[in-house]
């Protein structure tokens, strides 16, 4: 214990400069945030120059985003990452009180109410409660570990997370389910118990069909989902998927998309990876899907590496957000899903996204400074603690 | 301090495995829709991204058996405007408006249209044109384009017939042959985004207009245009309602020459002829058709002694008339209770068949036509295709209405023995004479000779039933004799052309109802007699004073028929001994 004490004391300093540092992940990442302004370039000089009279008006405010958040993603890679735990609370009463006044006081986008203004800024809260929920998690099922063997401790542990997804929910059903997969995801990862998830799992899946069938235009959805050609709400998924079929083997070469040009509406948004298979083809559109890959197996990896529990859960989370993205934006493009407003990381369009993914980037990354050569000892001491 | 547990990390191996699977999943389903129902998406999406601009196919050209030009296709422009592209709407209009010779608010209301491209006029004529192109008026389109045209106007109108403005034949040979005067409109197919502007600097598709196939007819101008001129000194000096010519050649059917004045202005189809009184759509719609039918086709009438040719034919073929048989005529034949009367009321006397037909006299043929017997009668009247349209290579042929055959008794068949109380067409009557004269071979009457190709390649040689043998030649050459007589000694001799053979026969057929005094004079005639190249048959539909087909009709074909075999390189062949022996 004393030689614990005298380790916490040493690393109580908030940045660390640490002894590893993942060069790889860094790459793919920054690999993937100049694609991205690469293709909402190509996607959204046609209707900036049709609605702005500037071609590179979408580019040029991504890439203030890209450029903001790459620095955000530096500096929070250099934190200790442990001294968050500390913050996790605030940051989830925070997040719940954005949530709150974006149901008050948000601006309607497309039928719901998402954004927020503060000071100039507009941002979306929901985006940034992703990362909220990731430490919340994190931290909790590390510090409360033993209560997750006991199922109403559990159902008290997750009581406000829970929360938080529904309220969420009301105005954004697609950021609650990554939420919820988030929330899953680190809870299948650190419970001992995998009764009580079963149950929480088929519970929020319930409440997500009932979302989906009871809500007003989702409903509609379902419809064009499985009559895209005639359901009269079919046509965005038809013109994604005219954008697709016309891509085959090469596509038709950077740039030359013609769905962009108002086939199909904002492109540059959810809608980017359409666009991508017709510009570069399944040659482009394997290759994106092959970088996020690597870039998942890259934290797996860096999860198994991380000094401790909460570090290992902080990865985990953003494994997951990360991983539900990339799935349901190419299960919306392809038809393969219902229609529902998801982000492609790094590629789509938006500010509040981007930035924050980077933060999210950076805590990876930060979470890698603290690898220790000889895992496999520290693996085989960590056994006896846990079990 | 807690470790990430193995349990844990394992965890995370099995989530990123699933989402690796989940991936291969959508990888899948990206083959599926872009490489194995690519091209289907493809061509939905070229269907959506395409605007296709029609290039109009030039419709191909109707010749005469010369060469010469019956319809053509003459440039003319449509004038078009670009919404977007206009810069100054108001100059465009006054200009447009002002050209045009069209309302002001007509044209400022479609320049004003938010449309990707209105069209303002068609059929601009080339000045006009030329004139707007060269002002370079930004948004104004000036697209090339063609407009049927027939250099004659009204000659032969009643066969050529005219096309619509979308280039599709309505009347005439324009209908008839349209699949291949029409050919197949072209495309420029230009890329446009989700509002239908048309994208700059990328590929056009041009699909190239296949022109029409030309149409050579067997219609001879210069044959055409002097009938014309002698059924229009007819015409006026008979006031009569309409006169007919038509020219054929019996041995093969090709007609030469169709006239039926007063014609019309193929360039102005829709024009009226002056003093029509037409109130409604409806009214003007059916003068319209009234103007544009053609008498020897679509109508019907009784065609009177000419058809006595007939009835002589099936009598002999029927074996109960030879040509020295004896009749005697005292101006009637009591038929049943009826009391027929001849055109000559004190009666020809004794006379052979030979000078029964030379006077056209109807108690020799009522006598006739009682031999051969109402059976006789109708088997010969179908074998000479009485009963059939003759397939003529024009719409709207109209079919021949005679009695139930059940019906007819000795008074019916009395009348129609000398060509009444039944109607056939004009042409059936040409088709049926026609085969008489020429050997027993039933033609099908036609203009159509060649499709050729734009370098004027035959493309296909028309080609037309034809029925040999429904008159034996024996009858045939009696015939040509009998009708011989009819024209050198008898009541055609107003037909006689010096130096050539000409057979024929006339008739004035009184319209129905009777004792109206209006009549159909006509006469049919045919040389050279021995070998018939010509056959030529006129009507004279209620002519004033005078109506005696013999008197009015017979030498109109006579005039023409001096004109025209010359013409044809028919010799003459006997001559000015007879001349001077006169």
């Amino acid at each position: 214990m004393s030689s614990n004490q005298t380790r916490k004391r040493k690393k109580t300093s908030f940045f660390i400069r640490g002894t590893y540092f993942d060069y790889t992940a860094l790459f793919l990442i920054l690999f993937l945030v100049c694609f991205g302004l690469l293709m909402v370039y190509s996607t959204s000089s046609y209707i900036g120059n049709r609605n702005y009279g500037d071609s590179a008006y979408f580019f040029k405010r991504q890439l203030i985003f890209a450029v903001l958040g790459i620095v955000c993603m530096l500096v929070v890679s250099r934190i200790r990452y442990q001294k968050l735990k500390n913050f996790s609370l605030i940051f989830m009463i925070a997040e719940t009180l954005l949530l709150l006044l974006v149901l008050i006081i948000g601006s309607a986008s497309n039928g719901s109410t998402r954004w927020i203004e503060i000071a100039g800024i507009r941002f979306q809260p929901s985006e940034i409660a992703k990362m909220a929920l990731v430490i919340y998690m994190a931290h909790i099922c590390t510090a409360k570990s033993k209560e997750m063997r006991n199922f109403l401790d559990t159902v008290k542990m997750f009581l406000f997370p829970a929360g938080m997804i529904v309220l969420i929910a009301i105005e954004n059903l697609s950021t609650a389910i990554i939420c919820f997969v988030i929330v899953v995801a680190i809870w299948f990862v650190a419970t001992p118990n995998l009764k009580y998830l079963l149950i929480f799992g088929a519970v929020g899946v319930a409440l997500a069909v009932a979302g989906i069938f009871l809500v007003g235009y989702r409903g509609d959805r379902i419809e064009a989902w499985l009559h895209p050609e005639t359901s009269e709400n079919g046509y965005q998924t038809m013109q994604s998927l005219y954008a697709i079929g016309s891509g085959g083997l090469f596509g038709r070469g950077l740039g030359q998309s013609i769905q962009k040009m108002g086939f199909i509406p904002e492109a540059h948004n959810d809608m980017v990876f359409s666009v991508i298979c017709e510009e570069l083809g399944i040659v482009g559109a394997v290759g994106v899907i092959i970088v996020f890959l690597m870039l998942l197996w890259r934290f797996k990896f860096i999860s198994e590496g991380a000094p401790d529990r909460f570090g290992g859960l902080l990865v985990t989370g953003i494994i997951a957000h990360i991983a539900i993205q990339v799935i349901i934006n190419i299960s919306v493009v392809t038809n393969v899903m219902p229609n529902t407003g998801v982000t492609l990381p790094f590629v789509s369009y938006g500010g509040t996204s981007l930035v924050f993914l980077l933060i999210e980037m950076g805590l990876v990354l930060s979470v890698s400074r603290q690898i220790r050569p000889h895992r496999e000892r520290d693996r085989n001491a960590s056994v006896p603690e846990e079990r | 301090m807690k470790n990430f547990s193995i349990s844990s990390r394992n965890r995370v191996f099995l989530m990123v495995l699933v989402v690796t699977l989940c991936t291969v999943g959508l990888t899948g389903r990206l083959a599926y829709l872009m490489i194995f129902h690519s091209q289907y998406y493809i061509d939905l999406a070229t269907a959506l991204h395409e605007r296709e601009r029609s290039i109009k196919a030039p419709r191909g050209i109707i010749y005469d058996v010369n060469g010469e030009v019956l319809a053509g296709n003459r440039p003319v422009s449509t004038v078009s405007v670009i919404y977007n592209q206009v810069t100054d709407p108001e100059t465009v209009i006054d200009t447009l408006s002002d050209m045009l010779d069209m309302d002001r608010n007509e044209v400022a209301e479609k320049v004003n249209k938010r449309s990707v491209r209105e069209k303002i006029k068609s059929n601009v004529d080339k000045e006009t044109a030329d004139a707007l192109r060269d002002l370079e008026l930004d948004g104004v389109m000036v697209d090339e384009d063609y407009k049927r045209y027939y250099p004659y106007e009204s000659l032969a109108s009643k066969v050529i017939g005219f096309t619509g403005a979308d280039n599709q034949g309505i009347v005439g040979l324009e209908v008839s042959y349209d699949e291949y005067l029409m050919g197949e409109n072209g495309s420029i197919n230009t890329l446009t985004d989700a509002r239908g502007l048309e994208l700059e600097n990328l590929p056009e598709r041009r699909v190239e207009p296949k022109s029409g196939y030309n149409l050579v007819t067997t219609i001879d101008m210069n044959i055409q245009s002097y009938a014309e001129q002698l059924a229009e000194k007819v015409l006026i000096e008979k006031n009569a309602k309409r006169v007919c010519i038509l020219v054929m050649n019996p041995q093969n059917g090709e007609i030469l020459a169709l006239v039926d004045v007063p014609e019309y202005n193929l360039n102005d189809p829709y024009k009226l002829p002056e003093g029509t009184v037409a109130y409604t759509e409806e009214e003007k719609q059916d003068a319209l058709n009234r103007m544009w039918r053609c008498f020897c086709i679509n109508d019907t009438y009784e065609p009177g002694s000419t058809f006595k040719t007939v009835t002589a034919t099936m009598a002999f073929e029927a074996g109960v008339l030879s040509v020295e048989d004896t009749f005697n005529c005292p101006g009637f034949k009591i038929v049943e209770d009826r009391k027929i009367r001849c055109s000559k009321v004190t009666g020809h006397g004794h006379q052979t068949f030979r000078q029964g037909i030379m006077n056209s006299c109807n108690p020799v043929f009522m006598e006739v036509g009682a031999r051969v017997g109402v059976e006789g009668f109708y088997y010969y009247y179908d074998r000479l295709g009485l009963n059939d349209k003759t397939g003529i290579d024009l719409p709207g042929e109209a079919a021949s209405i005679i009695h139930k055959k059940e019906n007819v008794g000795p008074v019916e068949l009395a009348t129609m023995s000398f060509g009444q109380s039944f109607q056939i067409t004009p042409l059936e009557l040409a088709r049926a004479v026609s085969a008489i004269v020429n050997g027993g071979t039933l033609v099908t009457p036609h203009f159509g000779k060649y499709i050729t190709d734009e370098n004027d390649n035959i493309v296909k040689v028309l080609e037309y039933p034809t029925v040999e043998g429904a008159v034996s030649e024996e009858t045939s050459a009696t015939m040509r004799d009998l009708l011989l007589s009819v024209v050198s000694e008898g009541t055609g001799k107003n037909a006689k052309v010096e130096g050539y053979a000409i057979g024929g026969k006339t008739a004035t057929s009184e319209k129905l109802p009777r004792r109206n005094n209006k009549y159909i004079s006509s006469f049919l005639g045919f040389a050279p007699a021995d070998d018939p190249q010509v056959l030529a048959l006129i009507l004279i539909d209620e002519p004033e004073g005078v109506y005696y087909g013999g008197t009015i009709a017979a030498p109109v074909v006579g005039k023409l028929f001096s004109d025209i075999l010359p013409y044809l390189g028919i010799e003459a062949d006997y001559y000015p001994e007879e001349t001077e022996t006169n």
